[in-house]
């Protein structure tokens, strides 16, 4: 099959609202009739952020964009741009915004068709070791443009028009945030980028540094710039040792460049940035924990206020953003904030980076416009559960986040939409489980790691997790009592209303979303000491079935001697007997033994 | 005095100018992805390939790294791009798959569909 | 200052904007549970007791950090939010031991009262315990983990108050400890015994090396001459151990107490304290004279003299010779007072009842010992002498007071005032001025140099010189001052340092605070700094030259200030240390 063209039709709301469904079958019909249809591929892809031109056709080679396409133009498009190679410029619109490039290359790939790349809109498609390779994407353009054409206040005012909010989880509005340390009046000020990355299978962070860090260090600048600051430090986990490196380079060549350091590019603008080394504390992703490990404390947080804007690092006016707010910025900047605000829903604007993993077929890396539905995402661009399993629970937002069943897919993803349904946005994890997975034990594995990595200085989350996790333990161990969901959900409902950070305030929300969504796991565990996943070891059993042929291997491996039997014909276990390690499960060849 | 825009559309050109220099406008373009998790599934052994074939003659193809596109469960990823083609994504390359892209792809001009990313 | 209207459980108030709500709450009489704020300190926020309820906000609200704004709906007593404490004080309470009845805090423990406070009546959440080791490695201050609640004043007291940094939070989560650096043994570490954590420490995770226990065979041994000698400022606290009021002078009911507990000799360190001016005063006029560096540093204070010579060995030539009162009083009982009675050096037992816990490192320091003895053999704290008292049944609130014991009893107002920050400085110049000039002092009550001010200064002319003078209570008050002096080395020419916050009155062996007090409340170390004030006023002799014993030990057995036999048994020597933990990055207070 050639793959000299492709065509791709925009699957977003408002598209489809402008009848693109109609389009795909009139583009295949006419497709069929000029017996194109195994030389041009259909795609369909998630939101473009223009639907203003809705509905939109692209088509490869050449990436033309056509715009408010009308069932009428479908023949036109095919005759002319693909069979005689001359693109319909009546229906054309020039678009050259800084997230299409990656389309471009990768638009036709169902996983990446349904996404839409403004933070990792280089990743992957530059060399990030080269700084010429940024400039050629137009970088730095951002920083020279305000510098160039906007005050101070001015950059504040487009953030906080774009309806940016921090992507670290809290989702607090960025622009409210620059504003507040812009108006502070301080002859020093810091800004921060927060590259803290600490959950559990999050690599959205390192995965924008390692592939395009001067999106991140222009950020950064234009921050800067707004806020009145001349100094900004990277802080940034030791374990990213890649990631350190291709920033170290980035910094050298912004230097030498003349992006960084005294008087910009000729204007009055001197900033530098410094990158500091965490040693892998979860907690210092907390940003006064952070400022305090920066200052070279112990990484404990301090009650808020005073704010960071107000009283930050070195006790100066300081501006913290997570990496993905800051790679935003630039393109807010260039494609302007009206362009950004165009895309999501409307509290929650722009797009958001995900680490798609678990039971799921197509694990990455995703980007989504806000406002994509939850299934949209595991389905389209997950592919779905492998395995002809089924789906049971989409685990969002890391240890801090909870987890949500199946009748909240269509749940949209924006802040208050997955707040509301019990979990959070979080930096951006994202777990798919199936039937195999076992809530209680999920619950508890989350436990276990923020009950590791309290920091230890309020009582709530120190002493509350602890207790916690001791009565989870319990309960999968098959020694749950009576009263124990209503003491977790007493101790959950403590931790996240008095606990001093935004890590203990979140840590029980994966206990009490399961036990929201998923209770009647939590009673089978108790009451009938049975685990439905058979994940628990201790609340399995095992039984011989029929096909038993009596080999004796069984009988062999049993460290309790607890099954009887002879020689070909059917083994028995004593159940009394039996201390469920699960050996005779392992040692029978013929699937003579089930789980029960 | 040039102001900063002025300054950077200046830098750019001249960053444009020396890109084509090292020979962007070669038939392909080859992408190897470099991230730590593309290397740690084995992309450097890859780009040893390619880097190696470039060194020994192979002509008119710009090598170029770049950092993860994303696609986790199909690294190392590799792309060939070819001005007027729709680009061809490869998943999951070894050595031994980059020696055929080599000698089929980028030689021949054969796309090989079944390690095609879809 | 502006004022807001705010509302406490649906009552309306007006208060001082600018506070937080644990501040105006107090102040309308509201006193919320609290466990980690303490005044002096930074804000913690780490226990969580004193949450409120604030309309409008979704989490709880610690009211120690929080500020109060118009309009704030604050409640402080709904079942709600009185669950909420009980339970915290819950999980704070199921990793402890439940060993009340067998700790020496019982009674006077922050933790028991705070139980008792939220209603603990039943338990909850218990689950496993931690269990560390305790630290016995010091001379002066034992560390329990175990009992530890990490409330973290005693780390934001040893670094915010002491600059001392010898304490941290060490791990995460459920393991997190409170340790010296790299957690080596308290002795090998920075620590300078002041025992400051041990007052404001709320449970008893950290106690004083207590040696009642091995006292009591000494005190029924009939072989041996028991001596005890009393700080001044065990008088102006050891009342408080038996629930008066703080300011009441106790001294001749501690004389008695002493004889009954079986003291052959009750004698008092103002007299050695009387005998410390002379030779102090007598080495400044020297010093002034070009004999020796300027400015003359005090050296009475046990933990100072630790902490110069880890963190300022720069300073060691200005430190004074003299050693402290307590070991001048060991010094003189083994040898003047030993052959007076006829008695051999070693068949005395020398005890010492002071307010401080670095004493007890200091009878230890090998430089201090008299004829390879040591001047004293024991050190017991106030808390300690006041629980023996208790323990022997003594009725000390209502004992008829005894006088000391001659000829090592008598002293002048000047060595009452050495309890508190200032008091040596002005009792020295007392004696300074009068050996100089000649003359009387006039005006002996330095006013400048009184009071709980960090760093003071004063001057006083003598024959026309002006003498500038500064003294600093608190060892990071300490460090402030020493980095003036750096900057200008001639500013001053005599400086008093007192280890702790108000000097002996704030020691680190005194009374615990009783249940309507915090550990070191200003008001209560004014109370007992006035109580020795008053011993100053209440004497006719107060000057420590005019002191007829002193004259006498004198005129018998030391022959003038600074002779030889002065200089063997009185004065010592100090050397620069270099402490195993970390010397504190900055010298400033954070």
């Amino acid at each position: 099959m050639s793959r000299k063209y492709s065509i791709t039709i925009c699957d977003g709301p408002t598209c489809l609202h402008k009848k693109s469904k109609e389009l795909e079958s009139a583009i295949e019909q006419c497709l069929k009739e000029h017996a194109l249809t195994d030389k041009v591929r259909i795609n369909l892809s998630g939101c473009l952020g223009m639907c203003g031109k809705g509905p939109i056709l692209i088509v490869k080679p050449g990436y033309t964009i056509y715009g408010s396409v009308t069932l009428g133009d479908v023949a036109e498009i095919i005759e002319k741009h693909i069979i005689k190679k001359k693109p319909v410029a009546r229906l054309a619109i020039e678009e050259d915004h800084l997230y299409n490039r990656f389309f471009r290359i990768f638009g036709d790939v169902n996983f990446f068709g349904k996404q839409l790349r403004i933070v990792l809109r280089n990743c992957g498609i530059i060399d990030p070791e080269s700084i010429d390779d940024y400039l050629s994407v137009r970088g730095y353009e951002a920083l020279a443009y305000v510098l160039t054409q906007m005050k101070p206040l001015d950059v504040v005012e487009e953030v906080k028009k774009s309806g940016l909010r921090g992507r670290g989880g809290a989702g607090f509005p960025t622009g409210i945030k620059w504003q507040l340390t812009a108006r502070e009046k301080n002859s020093e000020k810091f800004v921060i980028c927060n590259a803290d990355e600490g959950d559990p299978g999050a690599f959205m962070d390192r995965s924008t540094i390692e592939g395009d860090p001067h999106s991140v260090i222009e950020g950064m600048c234009v921050g800067g710039y707004a806020v009145g600051a001349q100094k900004g430090f990277i802080y940034i986990r030791a374990e990213y040792p890649l990631a350190i490196k291709r920033l170290e380079k980035a910094i050298a060549d912004a230097k030498a460049e003349g992006f960084l350091g005294d008087k910009i590019m000729g204007s009055d603008f001197s900033f530098d940035i410094e990158i500091r080394l965490g040693a892998g504390a979860f907690v210092c992703g907390e940003e006064t924990a952070l400022i305090h490990s920066i200052e070279g404390h112990r990484g404990m947080p301090r009650p808020r206020p005073p704010y960071p804007s107000v009283q930050g690092v070195f006790n100066k006016p300081t501006l913290i953003n997570n990496v993905e707010t800051w790679a935003n910025i630039p393109v807010i900047i260039l494609d302007g904030a009206e362009w950004f605000k165009s895309i999501g829903t409307e509290k929650s604007k722009g797009t958001k980076v995900f680490a798609l993993a678990g039971k799921i077929k197509n694990t990455g890396l995703i980007e989504v416009p806000m406002g994509i539905t939850l299934r949209s995402i595991i389905y389209d661009i997950g592919g779905g559960i492998p395995n002809n399993k089924k789906f049971k629970a989409l685990q969002t937002g890391g240890p801090s986040g909870g987890c949500l069943s199946e009748e909240y897919l269509d749940t949209k993803i924006d802040y208050e939409s997955l707040a509301k349904v019990g979990s959070i946005m979080g930096s951006g994890g994202m777990i798919v489980l199936d039937e195999d997975t076992c809530m209680v034990n999920i619950a508890k594995f989350f436990l276990e790691f923020t009950e590791n990595e309290s920091c230890g200085k309020c009582a709530p989350c120190r002493e509350g997790t602890k207790r916690m996790l001791e009565i989870l333990t319990r309960i999968t161990e098959g020694k749950g009592e009576e009263g124990d969901i209503n003491k977790l959900q007493r101790l959950g409902k403590l931790i996240q209303k008095a606990s001093l950070c935004g890590l203990g305030q979140s840590a029980p929300n994966p206990v009490l979303s399961t036990l929201k969504n998923f209770r009647s796991e939590y009673e089978e565990h108790i009451k009938e000491k049975k685990c439905r996943a058979k994940v628990c070891s201790t609340l399995l059993g095992y039984e011989i079935s029929e096909k038993c042929i009596g080999c004796t291997a069984c009988k062999k491996v049993c460290p309790t001697g607890a099954i009887a039997g002879i020689q070909k014909s059917l083994h028995v276990i004593d159940q009394s007997k039996c201390i469920r390690c699960g050996a005779c499960f392992e040692a029978c060849k013929f699937n003579a033994i089930k789980r029960i | 005095m040039l102001t900063p825009l002025e300054t950077v559309k200046k830098k750019r050109a001249e960053a444009i100018n020396r890109i084509v220099g090292k020979g962007y406008l070669s038939t392909k373009r080859v992408y190897v992805g470099m991230a730590t998790c593309e290397i740690a599934a084995g992309s450097k052994d890859v780009m040893e390939v390619f880097q190696t074939a470039i060194k020994n003659g192979l002509t008119d193809v710009y090598l170029s790294q770049k950092g993860c596109a994303g696609r986790c469960n199909l690294e190392p990823t590799v792309e060939v791009i070819e001005e007027g083609l729709v680009p061809v994504k490869y998943g999951r390359v070894t050595r031994d798959m980059a020696h055929q892209i080599i000698e089929r792809h980028l030689k021949k001009g054969e796309i090989i569909e079944e390690w095609v990313i879809r | 200052m502006k004022k807001i209207k705010i509302t406490i459980n649906d009552k309306p108030y007006e208060v001082d904007d600018g506070q937080t709500i644990m501040q105006a709450a107090d102040k309308l009489g509201f006193r919320i549970p609290r466990l980690c704020y303490h005044p002096k300190l930074s804000i913690e926020g780490a226990c969580r007791v004193c949450i409120v309820q604030v309309e409008g906000m979704r989490n709880y609200v610690a009211s120690c950090a929080y500020p109060v704004s118009g309009g704030m709906k604050i409640q402080t007593n709904t079942e709600e939010i009185r669950q909420a404490r009980r339970d915290i004080v819950e999980l704070i309470l199921d990793n402890h031991p439940e060993d009340c009845h067998t700790c020496e805090r019982d009674g006077v423990c922050e933790l028991q009262r705070l139980a008792h406070l939220t209603g603990m009546r039943h338990r909850h959440f218990e689950g496993e315990k931690k269990h560390y080791d305790k630290d016995l490695s010091s001379s002066s201050v034992v560390r329990d983990p175990n009992k530890c609640v990490l409330c973290g004043r005693c780390v934001r007291l040893c670094s915010e108050v002491q600059n001392v940094f010898a304490l941290g939070h060490a791990h995460r989560g459920f393991r997190t400890v409170v340790v010296p650096a790299y957690n080596m043994p308290f002795k090998d570490s920075v620590c300078t015994a002041c025992g400051q954590c041990i007052n404001v420490c709320p449970t008893a995770a950290f106690v004083e090396k207590n040696f009642t226990q091995e006292l009591y065979p000494k005190m029924g041994d009939t072989s041996l001459i028991k001596i005890a000698q009393v700080a001044p400022s065990v008088r102006a606290a050891i009342g408080e151990a038996f629930g008066l009021e703080p300011g009441r002078t106790m001294e001749l009911q501690t004389v008695a107490a002493l004889r009954r507990l079986g003291f052959d000799y009750v004698f008092d360190t103002q007299f050695s304290a009387d005998l410390t001016i002379m030779e102090e005063a007598s080495e400044f006029l020297e010093r002034l004279q070009g004999k020796g560096k300027l400015p003359m540093i005090t050296s009475c204070s046990s933990a100072w003299m630790k902490c110069v010579e880890q963190f300022h060995p720069d300073f060691l030539e200005n430190i004074s010779t003299c050693k402290s009162p307590m070991s001048m009083m060991g010094a003189i009982i083994r040898t003047y007072f030993a052959e007076k009675i006829k008695k051999r050096p070693e068949d005395i037992v020398s005890v010492a009842v002071m307010c401080c816990t670095a004493k007890k490192y200091e009878a230890a320091r090998p430089e201090l010992m008299v004829n390879g003895l040591p001047g004293v053999d024991m050190v017991i704290t106030t808390r300690e002498i006041a629980w023996m008292i208790k323990s022997a049944g003594i009725d000390f609130v209502n004992i008829k007071g005894e006088n000391f014991d001659e000829p090592l009893g008598l002293s002048s107002g000047a060595g009452a005032i050495f309890g508190t920050t200032g008091g040596v400085m002005e009792a020295a110049l007392r004696t300074a001025y009068e050996l100089y000039t000649g003359e009387t002092l006039m005006d002996i009550e330095i006013q400048d140099i009184r009071g709980l001010k960090g760093v003071k200064v004063g001057k006083v002319v003598m024959d026309g010189k002006e003498i500038r003078v500064a003294v600093a209570h608190g060892l990071g008050n300490a460090s402030k001052l020493l980095d003036e002096v750096r900057r200008d080395p001639n500013k001053y020419h005599f400086i008093e340092i007192m280890g702790c916050p108000g000097g002996c009155v704030g020691g680190g062996g005194q009374p615990y605070a009783g249940s309507n007090s915090i550990p070191l409340d200003e008001e209560c170390l004014k109370k007992r700094a006035e109580a020795l004030y008053g011993l100053d006023r209440s004497k006719t002799i107060r000057r420590s030259h005019q002191n007829p014993d002193i004259q006498r030990i004198y005129k018998e057995f030391l022959g003038r200030p600074l002779s030889a036999t002065a200089h063997r048994i009185l004065h010592t020597h100090y050397q620069a240390k270099k402490p195993c933990g970390i010397i504190p990055r900055e010298l400033q207070v954070r």
